[in-house]
């Protein structure tokens, strides 16, 4: 609580003067007086107003069980002891609740929130406020939680055991509340803020929220990032999430993931609710993934994605340099670029090496590679990875048996995750009785 | 399997079967009719826990921390811990007992079960330990053999079943409060609740789960049933007490003649491990979780590390504990459970607040008769211990 005399500058607020920091649970409970000295009751908890970038301290609820609020702007001054107002009590106004506030306290405290920063969900222990002088006007604005063992500690009654400690704070543009979010606290930019995290940071996050906050928290991503995040996700979590998501969520999340994973994630599932989100997901992309659902477990059909790189033998090295450009964002793999008779058959295989190293005017059909190695979609996985590793090749052709049309490919690393086993046996025990979630 | 019937089978643990077999030795069968009542309150109070599980999707200890703020919290886990540490003690009491049957001394068996137990879970699948572990657990059906095959008076066991007893005798009264302590643990609420949370139950598929409780309640107390019954029948008539673990193996002697102590040995110990294993683990989360810091054993050591120093500090000192010399064996198991029992009110009453909370549980909050059972579950408690207390400082 110490009074500053510099002016600061911060975004939303133009210059302003410091008069006081403090942490929620130190002036939670202070005895509030009017300026007659009489006592009104006591700090209960704070209605804020979030809109824009800044949160705003708006009330001070000061008698239990009574929805009306003391404005802030009567608030002459925070002392050690209590809280003084400017006036007495009969001049105050009585505020209710607004339709856009929210009890901070109540809302916050004790309560999960993410720390965009850490990209981690975390536990609200304290919430830092700022006693601020800008532009005539007195202000108290939420600036910061407190996460660290300190902040637990100060709530306790015991923070000089932890004097030494640094207080872990997050500051307020790098949280993320998950609970009770009105419409206007939903305007302040966050959803861009989550989009910039880590596809990887993301998926852990969802995997750490129960269930419920889990639905609200998918549907303010937007769909592709949403879709990013959970194919990072290991396959036990996804299928257990899908079950929990409403048909809706989960078959648009489907739908943006490559065919091939959608299809084993759905054989996951049960036939009724996999039946369902197919159902639900546009025509075209449950085709494909129906197709791919009917090959047997362990066969290369299985295995395979239709999202290879397909292109005529008439194009020369230029045309395919820049079709290959719009297609590469799809496929799974660009190395090879299979080269398809107008039947989808496949005549030929040309990789980007020697795509870069030809003269731009050469046709693909005089530089494809016409020794074809590839496999049918009942052949075993083992014989798929023989073959990879015995030509030293990163994909491989799986083409029709009766027709020699091309089905799709598989790539090494499809492979590699059913030769290798799985080493998350550890995780297991968490998974059986112990959230992962909550703790963070 | 579903969470009822796992969490039910850690419960039979080493406090469990020494607690029925006191109970049945020094009481009778005039202990019997407590199980009825006990299956009703055990089954009541699981449905809540999971039924919060799955309409919340959080864990008991998040929730008292969301509801209830840091300070109710901080001493809701300092007595769980606790509790949890008498527990765990009684945990490796239990290794001590049954290797002191095949002639090994606690001062070479507890060192190795402690070390063994950190080790396991730290290092091993814990989907294979549970398999073995739940697979073993069955030996206690072994009970209900014996218990047939001790030849018991089946008529004052259908009587003593349904006719209520009371007695304002101190040890009378001890007994009662460690059978309800054990069979209703406050540490299985908290188990219960995180195991649906865990295996993603929710609100939809939730009807499966209600009877997977109803089956493992019911389970639970069939075999201690029979534990009683043994002891009555082979014990009591005799005028035998339970002062260790040899007493206690001869309730299995009608069933398995003189291989009852390997018999008793082998499921005690297996009990007891599995239980060490699961307890200090469990209790480290809860704590972790109630207060936001970092748990998990999917997280590194530099992580995670209060929530490893906890884990093996409550194996430390649960193993420690039990290596005084002369420490008696039976006691410890005995009033651990004695304290689970009077702690059980309080995790209850925060368990009614929550439930019959609307902002959290919405529709399924309890009906009538499920709060007039629990609170007339909380209600008996409280009143058993402080006659228990009462009759303990004034005799007379």
């Amino acid at each position: 609580m110490r009074p500053g005399n510099s002016y600061k500058t911060m975004r939303g607020l133009g210059k302003f003067h410091v008069l006081g920091e403090y942490f929620f649970s130190q002036i939670m409970g202070k005895p509030l007086y009017d300026s007659e000295g009489r006592r009104l009751g006591q700090l209960r908890d704070l209605a804020i107003l979030w809109e824009g970038e800044i949160p705003k301290v708006t009330g001070i609820k000061y008698v239990k069980g009574v929805q009306a609020h003391i404005s802030i702007s009567h608030i002459d001054a925070i002392k050690r002891d209590r809280i003084i107002l400017k006036v007495k009590f009969a001049d105050c106004a009585l505020i209710p609740l607004q339709p856009h506030e929210i009890y901070m306290g109540k809302w916050l405290l004790d309560k999960q929130i993410i720390d965009l920063k850490g990209s981690k969900v975390v536990r609200v222990n304290d919430i830092k406020l700022i006693w601020i002088e800008a532009a005539g006007k007195n202000l108290l604005v939420p600036a910061a939680v407190d996460i660290g063992v300190r902040g637990l500690a100060r709530r306790l009654g015991v923070e000089f055991l932890f004097k030494r400690r640094e207080n872990h704070l997050v500051w307020w543009q790098f949280i993320q509340p998950l609970e009770e979010k009105t419409a206007s606290l939903k305007l302040t930019g966050e959803r861009s803020q989550l989009d910039r995290l880590h596809p990887a940071d993301l998926a852990d996050l969802i995997e750490d929220l129960d269930y419920k906050t889990r639905a609200e928290f998918i549907e303010d991503l937007d769909v592709e990032t949403a879709a990013e995040a959970f194919a990072e996700m290991e396959l036990d979590t996804q299928v257990e999430i899908l079950e929990q998501l409403d048909s809706r969520q989960a078959s648009n999340i489907l739908e943006e993931m490559p065919p091939d994973e959608a299809a084993d994630l759905l054989g996951e599932l049960s036939e009724e609710r996999s039946d369902e989100l197919l159902n639900l997901m546009e025509p075209e992309e449950a085709q494909e993934v129906r197709e791919l659902m009917d090959y047997e477990e362990g066969t290369a059909g299985a295995l395979m994605t239709t999202e290879y790189i397909a292109l005529s033998p008439d194009l020369t090295v230029n045309e395919a340099i820049s079709q290959l450009r719009q297609l590469a964002a799809e496929a799974e793999t660009i190395y090879y670029l299979y080269i398809l008779d107008e039947n989808r058959r496949l005549s030929g295989v040309v990789s980007l090496r020697e795509l870069l190293m030809a003269t731009p005017v050469t046709k693909l059909q005089d530089l494809m590679s016409t020794r074809l190695i590839m496999v049918r979609p009942h052949d075993d996985v083992e014989e798929v990875a023989d073959l990879l590793n015995k030509y030293a090749i990163l994909a491989i052709p799986v083409v029709r048996d009766k027709d020699q049309k091309m089905l799709g490919i598989i790539t090494v690393d499809d492979v590699l995750e059913i030769l290798i086993p799985d080493r998350s046996s550890f995780e297991t025990f968490s998974n059986f009785f112990v959230s992962k979630r909550a703790v963070q | 399997m579903g969470p009822g019937i796992i969490t039910s089978n850690v419960d039979n643990d080493a406090g469990g079967i020494t607690t029925y077999s006191v109970a049945g030795a020094s009481l009778g069968y005039k202990c019997l009719w407590i199980f009825l009542p006990m299956v009703v309150a055990l089954v009541v109070i699981q449905e809540m826990c999971t039924r919060m599980g799955a309409v919340t999707g959080k864990g008991l200890a998040d929730l008292i921390r969301e509801r209830f703020g840091v300070k109710i919290t901080f001493y809701a886990m300092l007595g769980l811990l606790l509790g949890n540490l008498g527990n765990i003690m009684s945990e490796f009491a239990g290794v001590a007992a049954s290797m002191e049957l095949f002639g090994v001394s606690k001062y070479l068996s507890l060192p190795l079960a402690a070390l063994f137990t950190w080790w396991l879970v730290l290092r091993w699948s814990y989907k294979v330990v549970e398999r073995v572990f739940l697979a073993a657990c069955l030996i206690y059906f072994c009970y209900l053999f014996s218990g047939y095959l001790a030849h018991p008076q089946w008529g004052v066991v259908a009587r003593e079943l349904v006719v209520p007893h009371f007695s304002l005798d101190s040890s009378y009264l001890v007994i009662m409060v460690g059978l309800i302590g054990t069979t209703i643990a406050p540490w299985m609420q908290f188990y219960i609740q995180s195991a649906v949370v865990e295996k993603g139950i929710t609100v939809k598929d939730y009807t499966y789960t209600k009877y997977d409780v109803i089956l493992g309640s019911i389970m639970v107390n069939l075999v201690a049933v029979f534990i009683v019954i043994s002891c009555a029948a082979t014990l009591h008539v005799h005028g035998l007490k339970v002062d260790s673990a040899k007493e206690a193996a001869l309730a299995l002697t009608p069933l398995a003649g003189k291989w009852a102590f390997v018999l008793f040995a082998v499921g005690l110990l297996n009990a007891s491990l599995f239980s060490a294993c699961i307890l200090p683990l469990s209790t480290a989360y809860f704590l972790c979780e109630a207060f936001g810091i970092e748990a998990g054993i999917d997280k590194s050591w530099r992580e995670a590390p209060a929530f490893y120093w906890l884990y093996t500090i409550l194996i430390v000192v649960g193993a420690g504990v039990i290596l005084i010399p002369k420490i008696s064996l039976i006691a410890v198991m005995f009033w651990s459970q004695v304290i689970n029992g009077v702690m059980l009110p309080f995790v209850l009453i925060f368990m009614l607040m929550l439930i019959n909370n609307r902002d959290l549980m919405g529709n399924h909050v309890n009906s009538r008769a499920q709060n007039l059972i629990s609170w007339v579950t909380v209600a008996s408690i409280i009143s058993l211990t402080l006659l228990m207390v009462w009759t303990s400082l004034f005799p007379s």
